[in-house]
Protein backbone atom coordinates (compact mmCIF):
# COMPACT_ATOMS: atom_id res chain seq x y z
CA UNK A 1 0.00 0.00 0.00
CA UNK A 2 2.95 2.26 0.74
CA UNK A 3 4.11 1.73 -2.45
CA UNK A 4 0.92 2.08 -4.36
CA UNK A 5 0.55 5.99 -2.38
CA UNK A 6 4.34 6.69 -3.52
CA UNK A 7 3.52 5.93 -6.89
CA UNK A 8 0.34 8.13 -6.92
CA UNK A 9 2.61 10.94 -5.30
CA UNK A 10 5.10 10.53 -8.04
CA UNK A 11 2.30 10.43 -10.70
CA UNK A 12 0.82 14.26 -9.71
CA UNK A 13 4.60 15.68 -9.25
CA UNK A 14 6.02 14.75 -12.13
CA UNK A 15 2.12 15.41 -13.66
CA UNK A 16 2.40 18.98 -12.60
CA UNK A 17 5.98 19.53 -14.00
CA UNK A 18 4.83 17.83 -17.38
CA UNK A 19 2.19 20.93 -17.55
CA UNK A 20 4.23 23.48 -16.21
CA UNK A 21 6.01 24.66 -19.31
CA UNK A 22 2.72 24.87 -20.84
CA UNK A 23 1.49 26.69 -18.21
CA UNK A 24 3.66 29.14 -18.30
CA UNK A 25 3.94 29.74 -21.45
CA UNK A 26 0.00 30.38 -21.83
CA UNK A 27 -0.19 32.36 -18.81
CA UNK A 28 2.78 34.80 -20.18
CA UNK A 29 1.68 35.15 -23.65
CA UNK A 30 -2.48 35.01 -23.44
CA UNK A 31 -3.32 34.67 -19.67
CA UNK A 32 -1.66 37.55 -18.52
CA UNK A 33 -2.48 39.86 -21.17
CA UNK A 34 -6.02 39.14 -21.19
CA UNK A 35 -6.38 40.32 -17.58
CA UNK A 36 -3.84 43.87 -18.48
CA UNK A 37 -6.15 44.12 -21.27
CA UNK A 38 -9.63 44.31 -18.88
CA UNK A 39 -7.32 46.75 -16.83
CA UNK A 40 -6.36 48.91 -19.54
CA UNK A 41 -9.45 48.66 -21.36
CA UNK A 42 -10.72 51.53 -18.08
CA UNK A 43 -8.12 53.51 -19.61
CA UNK A 44 -6.44 55.97 -21.73
CA UNK A 45 -3.35 54.48 -22.56
CA UNK A 46 -0.55 55.49 -25.20
CA UNK A 47 1.21 52.29 -24.02
CA UNK A 48 3.39 54.18 -21.58
CA UNK A 49 0.93 56.19 -19.73
CA UNK A 50 -2.31 55.26 -18.58
CA UNK A 51 -4.90 57.41 -16.91
CA UNK A 52 -7.91 55.89 -15.16
CA UNK A 53 -11.18 56.62 -16.87
CA UNK A 54 -13.22 54.16 -15.09
CA UNK A 55 -16.71 53.01 -16.60
CA UNK A 56 -16.80 55.75 -18.78
CA UNK A 57 -14.52 54.52 -21.13
CA UNK A 58 -17.09 52.01 -22.45
CA UNK A 59 -19.62 54.66 -22.29
CA UNK A 60 -17.48 57.12 -24.42
CA UNK A 61 -17.00 54.49 -26.87
CA UNK A 62 -20.84 53.54 -26.79
CA UNK A 63 -22.07 56.90 -27.69
CA UNK A 64 -19.58 56.74 -30.48
CA UNK A 65 -21.38 56.13 -33.89
CA UNK A 66 -18.25 54.47 -35.74
CA UNK A 67 -17.93 52.12 -33.34
CA UNK A 68 -21.52 50.81 -34.39
CA UNK A 69 -20.47 51.56 -37.52
CA UNK A 70 -18.15 48.56 -36.85
CA UNK A 71 -20.01 46.27 -35.11
CA UNK A 72 -22.85 47.08 -38.12
CA UNK A 73 -20.00 45.74 -40.71
CA UNK A 74 -19.53 42.60 -38.66
CA UNK A 75 -23.36 42.23 -38.12
CA UNK A 76 -23.11 41.78 -42.41
CA UNK A 77 -20.51 39.53 -42.39
CA UNK A 78 -22.34 37.25 -40.21
CA UNK A 79 -25.21 37.27 -43.09
CA UNK A 80 -22.32 35.35 -45.14
CA UNK A 81 -22.21 32.63 -42.80
CA UNK A 82 -25.52 30.60 -43.89
CA UNK A 83 -24.14 30.80 -47.66
CA UNK A 84 -20.30 29.50 -46.45
CA UNK A 85 -22.00 26.93 -44.57
CA UNK A 86 -24.52 25.59 -47.02
CA UNK A 87 -22.84 26.25 -50.07
CA UNK A 88 -20.03 23.71 -48.65
CA UNK A 89 -22.67 20.96 -47.29
CA UNK A 90 -23.94 20.95 -51.19
CA UNK A 91 -20.45 20.96 -52.17
CA UNK A 92 -20.01 17.62 -49.59
CA UNK A 93 -23.05 15.71 -51.04
CA UNK A 94 -21.50 16.35 -55.00
CA UNK A 95 -18.37 14.82 -53.15
CA UNK A 96 -20.17 11.86 -51.09
CA UNK A 97 -21.20 10.83 -54.59
CA UNK A 98 -17.88 9.81 -55.32
CA UNK A 99 -18.00 9.66 -58.58
CA UNK A 100 -14.56 9.47 -60.90
CA UNK A 101 -11.87 11.87 -59.78
CA UNK A 102 -13.73 12.95 -56.67
CA UNK A 103 -10.90 12.56 -54.19
CA UNK A 104 -8.99 14.53 -56.49
CA UNK A 105 -11.59 17.52 -56.69
CA UNK A 106 -12.05 17.29 -52.56
CA UNK A 107 -8.13 18.13 -52.58
CA UNK A 108 -8.68 20.93 -55.01
CA UNK A 109 -11.65 22.41 -52.61
CA UNK A 110 -9.33 22.46 -50.04
CA UNK A 111 -6.23 23.73 -51.08
CA UNK A 112 -6.90 27.73 -50.77
CA UNK A 113 -6.69 26.39 -46.79
CA UNK A 114 -3.02 26.11 -47.12
CA UNK A 115 -2.65 29.62 -48.53
CA UNK A 116 -2.17 32.90 -46.64
CA UNK A 117 -5.07 35.73 -46.38
CA UNK A 118 -2.18 38.24 -47.81
CA UNK A 119 -2.30 36.07 -51.41
CA UNK A 120 -5.61 35.84 -51.46
CA UNK A 121 -6.46 39.49 -50.58
CA UNK A 122 -4.06 40.53 -52.86
CA UNK A 123 -5.62 38.04 -56.41
CA UNK A 124 -9.29 38.83 -55.16
CA UNK A 125 -8.92 42.50 -54.96
CA UNK A 126 -7.79 42.09 -58.60
CA UNK A 127 -10.80 39.91 -59.23
CA UNK A 128 -13.27 42.09 -57.69
CA UNK A 129 -11.09 45.35 -59.65
CA UNK A 130 -12.74 47.18 -62.67
CA UNK A 131 -10.31 46.06 -65.35
CA UNK A 132 -10.85 42.39 -63.23
CA UNK A 133 -12.30 39.16 -63.89
CA UNK A 134 -15.51 39.64 -62.90
CA UNK A 135 -16.26 42.30 -64.91
CA UNK A 136 -15.15 40.28 -67.69
CA UNK A 137 -17.06 37.32 -67.21
CA UNK A 138 -20.30 40.01 -67.25
CA UNK A 139 -19.37 41.61 -70.30
CA UNK A 140 -18.79 37.72 -71.48
CA UNK A 141 -22.24 36.72 -70.37
CA UNK A 142 -23.86 40.00 -72.05
CA UNK A 143 -24.13 42.19 -68.48
CA UNK A 144 -21.38 44.34 -69.62
CA UNK A 145 -23.92 47.22 -68.47
CA UNK A 146 -23.40 46.37 -65.02
CA UNK A 147 -19.79 47.01 -64.87
CA UNK A 148 -18.84 47.25 -61.08
CA UNK A 149 -16.22 48.63 -59.23
CA UNK A 150 -17.14 46.55 -55.49
CA UNK A 151 -13.89 48.02 -54.16
CA UNK A 152 -14.37 51.53 -54.55
CA UNK A 153 -17.89 51.77 -52.50
CA UNK A 154 -18.34 50.88 -48.75
CA UNK A 155 -21.18 48.65 -49.46
CA UNK A 156 -19.90 47.38 -52.43
CA UNK A 157 -16.30 46.17 -50.76
CA UNK A 158 -17.87 45.01 -47.71
CA UNK A 159 -19.58 42.50 -50.44
CA UNK A 160 -16.17 41.75 -51.96
CA UNK A 161 -14.65 40.83 -48.29
CA UNK A 162 -17.75 38.67 -48.10
CA UNK A 163 -17.79 36.80 -51.27
CA UNK A 164 -13.91 36.28 -50.62
CA UNK A 165 -14.49 34.83 -46.92
CA UNK A 166 -17.19 32.36 -48.18
CA UNK A 167 -14.69 31.20 -51.18
CA UNK A 168 -11.74 30.41 -48.51
CA UNK A 169 -14.34 28.47 -46.53
CA UNK A 170 -15.68 26.40 -48.79
CA UNK A 171 -12.82 23.63 -47.78
CA UNK A 172 -12.58 23.82 -44.68
CA UNK A 173 -16.57 23.67 -44.52
CA UNK A 174 -16.89 20.69 -47.17
CA UNK A 175 -14.39 18.45 -45.37
CA UNK A 176 -16.38 19.13 -42.48
CA UNK A 177 -19.12 17.85 -43.52
CA UNK A 178 -17.57 15.49 -45.81
CA UNK A 179 -16.40 13.71 -42.51
CA UNK A 180 -20.37 13.93 -41.25
CA UNK A 181 -21.68 11.78 -44.27
CA UNK A 182 -19.33 9.65 -43.76
CA UNK A 183 -20.52 8.90 -40.47
CA UNK A 184 -24.63 8.55 -41.42
CA UNK A 185 -26.59 5.51 -41.00
CA UNK A 186 -27.59 3.98 -43.91
CA UNK A 187 -29.81 1.35 -42.93
CA UNK A 188 -32.19 4.69 -41.31
CA UNK A 189 -32.65 5.83 -44.87
CA UNK A 190 -33.54 2.14 -46.39
CA UNK A 191 -35.94 2.19 -43.14
CA UNK A 192 -37.31 4.83 -44.19
CA UNK A 193 -37.59 4.61 -47.88
CA UNK A 194 -39.69 1.31 -46.95
CA UNK A 195 -42.32 3.39 -45.36
CA UNK A 196 -42.65 5.72 -47.95
CA UNK A 197 -40.55 8.74 -47.47
CA UNK A 198 -39.40 10.59 -50.23
CA UNK A 199 -35.88 12.36 -50.49
CA UNK A 200 -36.63 15.47 -49.15
CA UNK A 201 -38.31 14.13 -46.25
CA UNK A 202 -35.00 11.70 -45.69
CA UNK A 203 -32.81 14.71 -46.02
CA UNK A 204 -34.88 16.40 -43.42
CA UNK A 205 -35.67 13.80 -40.74
CA UNK A 206 -32.75 11.62 -41.18
CA UNK A 207 -29.77 13.40 -43.10
CA UNK A 208 -29.89 16.59 -41.15
CA UNK A 209 -30.11 15.47 -37.61
CA UNK A 210 -27.66 12.97 -37.98
CA UNK A 211 -25.46 16.01 -38.69
CA UNK A 212 -26.38 18.28 -36.36
CA UNK A 213 -23.04 18.08 -34.91
CA UNK A 214 -20.85 19.17 -37.67
CA UNK A 215 -23.14 21.83 -38.42
CA UNK A 216 -22.98 23.77 -35.36
CA UNK A 217 -18.97 22.71 -35.51
CA UNK A 218 -18.79 24.58 -39.03
CA UNK A 219 -21.01 27.49 -37.40
CA UNK A 220 -18.79 27.86 -34.91
CA UNK A 221 -15.99 27.71 -36.97
CA UNK A 222 -17.05 29.99 -39.64
CA UNK A 223 -18.58 32.72 -36.84
CA UNK A 224 -14.67 32.45 -35.18
CA UNK A 225 -12.98 32.59 -38.78
CA UNK A 226 -15.68 36.09 -39.60
CA UNK A 227 -14.95 37.99 -36.42
CA UNK A 228 -11.07 36.87 -36.06
CA UNK A 229 -9.03 35.53 -38.71
CA UNK A 230 -9.96 38.34 -41.72
CA UNK A 231 -7.54 41.20 -40.38
CA UNK A 232 -5.23 39.97 -43.23
CA UNK A 233 -7.46 40.02 -45.71
CA UNK A 234 -9.15 43.21 -45.26
CA UNK A 235 -5.16 44.81 -44.64
CA UNK A 236 -4.16 43.87 -47.93
CA UNK A 237 -7.78 44.04 -50.00
CA UNK A 238 -9.35 47.42 -48.51
CA UNK A 239 -7.13 48.30 -45.32
CA UNK A 240 -10.19 48.83 -43.45
CA UNK A 241 -12.24 51.17 -46.36
CA UNK A 242 -13.22 52.83 -48.19
CA UNK A 243 -13.99 55.16 -45.21
CA UNK A 244 -15.16 52.68 -42.50
CA UNK A 245 -16.86 50.32 -45.09
CA UNK A 246 -14.92 46.82 -43.82
CA UNK A 247 -13.66 48.13 -40.69
CA UNK A 248 -14.43 45.30 -39.05
CA UNK A 249 -14.33 44.90 -34.65
CA UNK A 250 -10.73 42.70 -34.84
CA UNK A 251 -9.70 45.72 -37.61
CA UNK A 252 -10.84 48.54 -35.42
CA UNK A 253 -8.37 47.27 -32.75
CA UNK A 254 -5.43 47.46 -34.65
CA UNK A 255 -6.29 50.48 -36.49
CA UNK A 256 -7.40 52.25 -33.18
CA UNK A 257 -3.63 50.84 -31.23
CA UNK A 258 -1.40 51.18 -33.61
CA UNK A 259 -2.70 53.87 -36.11
CA UNK A 260 -4.30 56.01 -33.87
CA UNK A 261 -2.18 55.21 -30.50
CA UNK A 262 -5.47 54.56 -28.62
CA UNK A 263 -3.89 51.37 -26.99
CA UNK A 264 -6.90 52.00 -24.13
CA UNK A 265 -9.78 51.92 -26.79
CA UNK A 266 -8.15 48.71 -28.71
CA UNK A 267 -7.51 46.91 -25.95
CA UNK A 268 -11.78 47.79 -24.65
CA UNK A 269 -12.32 46.34 -28.11
CA UNK A 270 -10.38 43.40 -27.68
CA UNK A 271 -12.49 42.66 -24.87
CA UNK A 272 -15.50 43.07 -25.78
CA UNK A 273 -14.66 40.92 -29.29
CA UNK A 274 -13.34 38.14 -26.57
CA UNK A 275 -16.56 38.35 -24.87
CA UNK A 276 -18.23 37.93 -28.11
CA UNK A 277 -16.20 34.65 -29.02
CA UNK A 278 -16.63 33.54 -25.26
CA UNK A 279 -20.64 33.78 -25.30
CA UNK A 280 -20.69 31.95 -28.71
CA UNK A 281 -17.88 29.05 -27.12
CA UNK A 282 -19.56 28.69 -23.48
CA UNK A 283 -22.95 28.58 -25.62
CA UNK A 284 -21.26 26.07 -27.88
CA UNK A 285 -20.17 23.93 -25.08
CA UNK A 286 -24.01 24.23 -23.12
CA UNK A 287 -25.53 23.21 -25.99
CA UNK A 288 -23.48 19.96 -26.64
CA UNK A 289 -23.60 19.31 -22.72
CA UNK A 290 -27.63 19.37 -23.08
CA UNK A 291 -27.40 16.75 -26.04
CA UNK A 292 -25.19 14.61 -24.08
CA UNK A 293 -27.88 13.91 -21.52
CA UNK B 1 -21.73 3.53 -76.47
CA UNK B 2 -19.43 4.46 -73.64
CA UNK B 3 -21.84 6.82 -72.19
CA UNK B 4 -24.19 4.37 -71.25
CA UNK B 5 -22.37 3.62 -68.00
CA UNK B 6 -22.99 7.27 -66.90
CA UNK B 7 -26.16 8.49 -65.57
CA UNK B 8 -27.55 12.11 -66.49
CA UNK B 9 -27.16 12.23 -62.58
CA UNK B 10 -23.62 11.13 -62.69
CA UNK B 11 -22.91 13.46 -65.79
CA UNK B 12 -24.65 16.62 -63.86
CA UNK B 13 -22.41 15.79 -60.90
CA UNK B 14 -19.00 15.51 -62.43
CA UNK B 15 -20.01 18.98 -64.32
CA UNK B 16 -20.61 21.01 -61.31
CA UNK B 17 -17.24 19.58 -59.60
CA UNK B 18 -15.65 20.98 -62.39
CA UNK B 19 -16.98 24.11 -62.42
CA UNK B 20 -16.31 24.39 -58.87
CA UNK B 21 -12.38 23.32 -59.38
CA UNK B 22 -11.91 26.01 -61.48
CA UNK B 23 -13.34 28.68 -59.40
CA UNK B 24 -11.15 27.30 -56.26
CA UNK B 25 -8.03 27.03 -58.55
CA UNK B 26 -8.70 30.33 -60.03
CA UNK B 27 -5.93 32.23 -58.06
CA UNK B 28 -3.14 30.01 -58.98
CA UNK B 29 -3.99 30.25 -62.16
CA UNK B 30 -3.60 33.64 -62.02
CA UNK B 31 -0.78 34.13 -59.89
CA UNK B 32 0.91 31.57 -62.70
CA UNK B 33 -0.09 33.58 -65.16
CA UNK B 34 0.13 37.18 -64.22
CA UNK B 35 3.99 36.41 -62.47
CA UNK B 36 5.26 35.74 -66.28
CA UNK B 37 4.19 39.02 -67.77
CA UNK B 38 6.04 41.92 -67.16
CA UNK B 39 4.31 45.38 -66.40
CA UNK B 40 3.14 46.33 -69.97
CA UNK B 41 1.83 42.78 -70.53
CA UNK B 42 -0.18 42.53 -67.54
CA UNK B 43 -1.71 45.70 -69.41
CA UNK B 44 -2.53 44.49 -72.40
CA UNK B 45 0.59 43.82 -74.54
CA UNK B 46 0.89 40.33 -75.80
CA UNK B 47 3.40 37.37 -74.54
CA UNK B 48 4.82 36.29 -71.27
CA UNK B 49 8.49 37.16 -69.53
CA UNK B 50 10.50 36.28 -66.71
CA UNK B 51 11.16 40.09 -66.16
CA UNK B 52 8.75 40.65 -62.97
CA UNK B 53 10.74 37.49 -61.70
CA UNK B 54 13.80 39.06 -62.09
CA UNK B 55 11.69 42.40 -60.58
CA UNK B 56 10.74 40.63 -57.40
CA UNK B 57 13.95 39.49 -56.57
CA UNK B 58 15.71 43.10 -56.71
CA UNK B 59 12.69 44.74 -54.91
CA UNK B 60 12.51 41.81 -52.21
CA UNK B 61 15.26 40.06 -50.40
CA UNK B 62 12.77 36.74 -50.93
CA UNK B 63 15.80 34.14 -50.09
CA UNK B 64 16.34 36.34 -46.77
CA UNK B 65 12.44 36.51 -45.93
CA UNK B 66 11.90 32.22 -46.98
CA UNK B 67 14.73 31.74 -44.03
CA UNK B 68 13.49 33.92 -41.57
CA UNK B 69 9.84 32.19 -42.43
CA UNK B 70 11.16 28.82 -41.92
CA UNK B 71 13.41 30.01 -38.66
CA UNK B 72 10.44 31.18 -37.28
CA UNK B 73 8.34 28.49 -38.05
CA UNK B 74 10.62 25.64 -36.84
CA UNK B 75 11.56 27.85 -33.35
CA UNK B 76 7.57 28.05 -32.83
CA UNK B 77 7.26 24.48 -33.73
CA UNK B 78 9.57 23.21 -31.89
CA UNK B 79 8.19 24.82 -28.32
CA UNK B 80 5.30 23.58 -29.03
CA UNK B 81 5.78 19.93 -29.52
CA UNK B 82 7.65 20.20 -26.13
CA UNK B 83 5.06 21.80 -24.38
CA UNK B 84 2.03 20.10 -25.82
CA UNK B 85 3.33 16.61 -25.41
CA UNK B 86 4.31 16.98 -22.02
CA UNK B 87 1.43 18.85 -21.08
CA UNK B 88 -1.13 16.29 -23.05
CA UNK B 89 0.33 13.35 -21.19
CA UNK B 90 -0.20 15.16 -17.50
CA UNK B 91 -4.01 15.49 -18.38
CA UNK B 92 -4.39 12.31 -20.05
CA UNK B 93 -2.13 10.02 -18.34
CA UNK B 94 -1.18 11.57 -14.91
CA UNK B 95 -4.19 12.97 -13.38
CA UNK B 96 -4.74 14.56 -9.96
CA UNK B 97 -7.15 17.18 -8.27
CA UNK B 98 -5.22 19.90 -10.86
CA UNK B 99 -6.54 18.54 -14.24
CA UNK B 100 -9.63 19.37 -14.56
CA UNK B 101 -8.42 23.27 -13.80
CA UNK B 102 -5.67 23.04 -16.05
CA UNK B 103 -7.42 21.28 -18.92
CA UNK B 104 -10.53 23.99 -18.59
CA UNK B 105 -7.77 26.43 -18.84
CA UNK B 106 -6.42 24.88 -21.68
CA UNK B 107 -9.61 25.13 -23.53
CA UNK B 108 -10.68 28.36 -22.39
CA UNK B 109 -7.43 29.62 -23.87
CA UNK B 110 -8.52 28.28 -27.06
CA UNK B 111 -11.56 30.97 -27.12
CA UNK B 112 -8.78 33.75 -26.82
CA UNK B 113 -8.84 35.74 -30.15
CA UNK B 114 -5.23 36.95 -30.84
CA UNK B 115 -6.76 40.62 -31.11
CA UNK B 116 -7.91 40.50 -28.03
CA UNK B 117 -4.46 39.90 -25.92
CA UNK B 118 -2.17 41.44 -28.91
CA UNK B 119 -2.01 45.08 -27.18
CA UNK B 120 -0.80 44.14 -23.94
CA UNK B 121 1.46 41.31 -25.51
CA UNK B 122 2.92 43.74 -27.69
CA UNK B 123 3.47 46.58 -24.92
CA UNK B 124 4.94 43.57 -22.37
CA UNK B 125 7.28 42.41 -25.33
CA UNK B 126 8.76 45.54 -26.18
CA UNK B 127 9.54 45.97 -22.59
CA UNK B 128 11.50 43.07 -22.39
CA UNK B 129 13.08 43.31 -25.75
CA UNK B 130 11.61 40.75 -27.60
CA UNK B 131 10.77 42.92 -30.30
CA UNK B 132 14.48 43.04 -31.90
CA UNK B 133 14.95 39.39 -33.20
CA UNK B 134 12.94 36.48 -34.12
CA UNK B 135 11.80 35.82 -30.39
CA UNK B 136 8.64 37.89 -29.19
CA UNK B 137 6.78 36.44 -32.88
CA UNK B 138 8.00 33.09 -31.73
CA UNK B 139 6.85 32.91 -28.35
CA UNK B 140 3.72 34.42 -28.83
CA UNK B 141 3.18 31.75 -31.71
CA UNK B 142 3.68 29.22 -30.17
CA UNK B 143 1.47 30.32 -27.30
CA UNK B 144 -1.38 31.04 -29.44
CA UNK B 145 -0.43 27.19 -30.93
CA UNK B 146 -0.01 24.87 -27.64
CA UNK B 147 -3.44 25.13 -26.23
CA UNK B 148 -5.26 22.94 -29.20
CA UNK B 149 -2.13 21.25 -30.13
CA UNK B 150 -2.38 19.90 -26.43
CA UNK B 151 -6.37 19.05 -26.31
CA UNK B 152 -5.25 17.12 -29.74
CA UNK B 153 -2.24 15.63 -27.93
CA UNK B 154 -4.25 15.14 -25.52
CA UNK B 155 -6.76 13.39 -26.95
CA UNK B 156 -4.67 11.08 -28.31
CA UNK B 157 -3.06 10.11 -25.39
CA UNK B 158 -6.30 9.01 -24.30
CA UNK B 159 -5.99 6.80 -26.62
CA UNK B 160 -3.34 4.71 -25.49
CA UNK B 161 -4.65 2.49 -22.63
CA UNK B 162 -3.85 3.07 -19.26
CA UNK B 163 -3.16 -0.31 -18.31
CA UNK B 164 -0.10 -0.03 -20.46
CA UNK B 165 0.79 3.04 -18.80
CA UNK B 166 0.58 1.36 -15.52
CA UNK B 167 2.32 -1.74 -16.36
CA UNK B 168 5.63 -0.28 -17.27
CA UNK B 169 5.40 1.93 -13.81
CA UNK B 170 4.74 -1.21 -12.02
CA UNK B 171 7.92 -2.79 -14.18
CA UNK B 172 10.04 0.33 -12.53
CA UNK B 173 9.89 2.39 -15.71
CA UNK B 174 9.50 6.18 -14.18
CA UNK B 175 6.68 8.76 -15.71
CA UNK B 176 9.06 10.65 -17.94
CA UNK B 177 10.19 7.07 -19.26
CA UNK B 178 7.04 5.97 -20.19
CA UNK B 179 6.54 9.22 -21.77
CA UNK B 180 9.68 9.25 -24.19
CA UNK B 181 9.83 5.35 -24.72
CA UNK B 182 6.31 4.59 -24.88
CA UNK B 183 3.47 7.02 -25.26
CA UNK B 184 6.00 9.22 -27.89
CA UNK B 185 6.73 6.66 -30.30
CA UNK B 186 2.83 5.63 -30.22
CA UNK B 187 2.02 9.46 -30.55
CA UNK B 188 4.15 10.40 -33.76
CA UNK B 189 0.97 10.56 -36.27
CA UNK B 190 -0.63 13.61 -33.84
CA UNK B 191 2.94 15.30 -33.82
CA UNK B 192 2.74 15.26 -37.21
CA UNK B 193 -0.89 16.69 -37.05
CA UNK B 194 0.19 19.48 -35.11
CA UNK B 195 3.57 20.15 -36.93
CA UNK B 196 1.60 20.44 -40.29
CA UNK B 197 -1.26 22.57 -38.76
CA UNK B 198 0.97 25.11 -37.07
CA UNK B 199 3.34 25.15 -40.22
CA UNK B 200 0.99 26.18 -42.17
CA UNK B 201 -0.96 28.70 -39.69
CA UNK B 202 2.93 30.31 -38.84
CA UNK B 203 4.16 30.20 -42.20
CA UNK B 204 0.51 32.35 -43.57
CA UNK B 205 0.64 34.73 -40.82
CA UNK B 206 0.61 38.38 -41.28
CA UNK B 207 -0.62 40.23 -37.87
CA UNK B 208 1.60 38.79 -35.18
CA UNK B 209 5.15 39.14 -37.76
CA UNK B 210 4.28 42.63 -38.57
CA UNK B 211 4.27 43.89 -34.97
CA UNK B 212 6.49 41.32 -33.47
CA UNK B 213 9.18 41.56 -35.86
CA UNK B 214 10.60 45.28 -35.63
CA UNK B 215 13.91 44.80 -37.88
CA UNK B 216 13.13 44.50 -41.64
CA UNK B 217 16.07 42.05 -42.08
CA UNK B 218 13.96 39.72 -40.03
CA UNK B 219 10.75 39.76 -41.63
CA UNK B 220 9.07 36.57 -42.94
CA UNK B 221 7.94 36.12 -46.71
CA UNK B 222 4.12 36.68 -46.13
CA UNK B 223 5.00 39.49 -43.60
CA UNK B 224 7.28 41.15 -46.50
CA UNK B 225 4.71 40.79 -48.92
CA UNK B 226 1.98 42.29 -46.81
CA UNK B 227 4.45 45.16 -46.59
CA UNK B 228 4.83 44.81 -50.30
CA UNK B 229 0.88 45.56 -51.00
CA UNK B 230 0.62 47.70 -48.46
CA UNK B 231 3.16 49.90 -49.93
CA UNK B 232 3.53 51.70 -52.88
CA UNK B 233 4.05 49.22 -55.03
CA UNK B 234 1.21 48.81 -58.06
CA UNK B 235 3.70 46.11 -59.94
CA UNK B 236 1.02 43.39 -59.74
CA UNK B 237 3.10 41.02 -61.92
CA UNK B 238 5.65 41.50 -59.16
CA UNK B 239 2.85 40.60 -55.93
CA UNK B 240 2.01 37.53 -58.14
CA UNK B 241 5.43 36.11 -58.26
CA UNK B 242 5.72 37.09 -54.31
CA UNK B 243 2.53 35.68 -53.60
CA UNK B 244 3.70 32.20 -55.95
CA UNK B 245 6.77 31.88 -54.31
CA UNK B 246 5.32 32.67 -50.54
CA UNK B 247 2.34 30.22 -51.49
CA UNK B 248 4.61 27.54 -52.71
CA UNK B 249 6.04 25.70 -49.30
CA UNK B 250 2.61 25.55 -47.57
CA UNK B 251 1.18 24.31 -50.62
CA UNK B 252 3.78 21.43 -50.85
CA UNK B 253 3.11 20.36 -47.62
CA UNK B 254 -0.57 20.42 -48.02
CA UNK B 255 0.01 18.25 -50.76
CA UNK B 256 2.54 15.57 -48.76
CA UNK B 257 0.14 16.10 -45.07
CA UNK B 258 -3.13 16.57 -46.55
CA UNK B 259 -4.76 14.03 -44.47
CA UNK B 260 -3.12 15.26 -41.01
CA UNK B 261 -4.22 18.29 -41.55
CA UNK B 262 -7.66 17.22 -42.11
CA UNK B 263 -7.41 15.08 -38.93
CA UNK B 264 -6.23 17.98 -37.03
CA UNK B 265 -9.26 20.20 -38.57
CA UNK B 266 -11.73 17.76 -37.64
CA UNK B 267 -10.28 16.68 -34.41
CA UNK B 268 -12.11 19.41 -32.47
CA UNK B 269 -15.51 17.79 -33.68
CA UNK B 270 -15.47 15.32 -30.93
CA UNK B 271 -17.12 11.56 -30.44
Amino acid sequence: MAKKSSLNQQRTRVGIIFATPALLLVSAFLGIPIIQAGYFSFTEWNGIDAKWLGISAYVQEFKSPIFWRVLENNGLLLLGVPVAILFPMGIAFLLNEKVAGWKIFRSIYFLPTAISWVVIGMVSMRFFAQEGLLNELLKAFGLGFIKTDLLSSEKGALFAVAITFIWSMVGTNSIIFLTGMATLDQSLNEAARMDGAGNFRIFRSITLPQLNRFIQFSFIITVISAFTALFSLIFVMTGGGPGFGTTTLEFFIFQSAFSRGNFGTGAMLGVILFFMMAILGIGQLLLMRKKDE
Amino acid sequence: MRSRKYSPKTVAVFTSMCVLAVVMLYPFAFMINTSFKSKAQYFGAPGHSTASWGKLFDTLPVWKQLLNSTLVCAGAISIILVVATMAGFAIAKMRSKATPIFFLGIVGAMLIPLQSIIIPAYINASKLNLLDGYSGAIFLYAALGSPFATFLMTSYFRGIPDDLVEAAIVDGLSYPKVFLKIALPLAVPAVITVIVLQFIQVWDDLLVGLLFIQDPAYRTITVGLGALSAGRVTDIPVLMAGSLISAIPAVVVYLIFQRQLVNGLTAGIGK
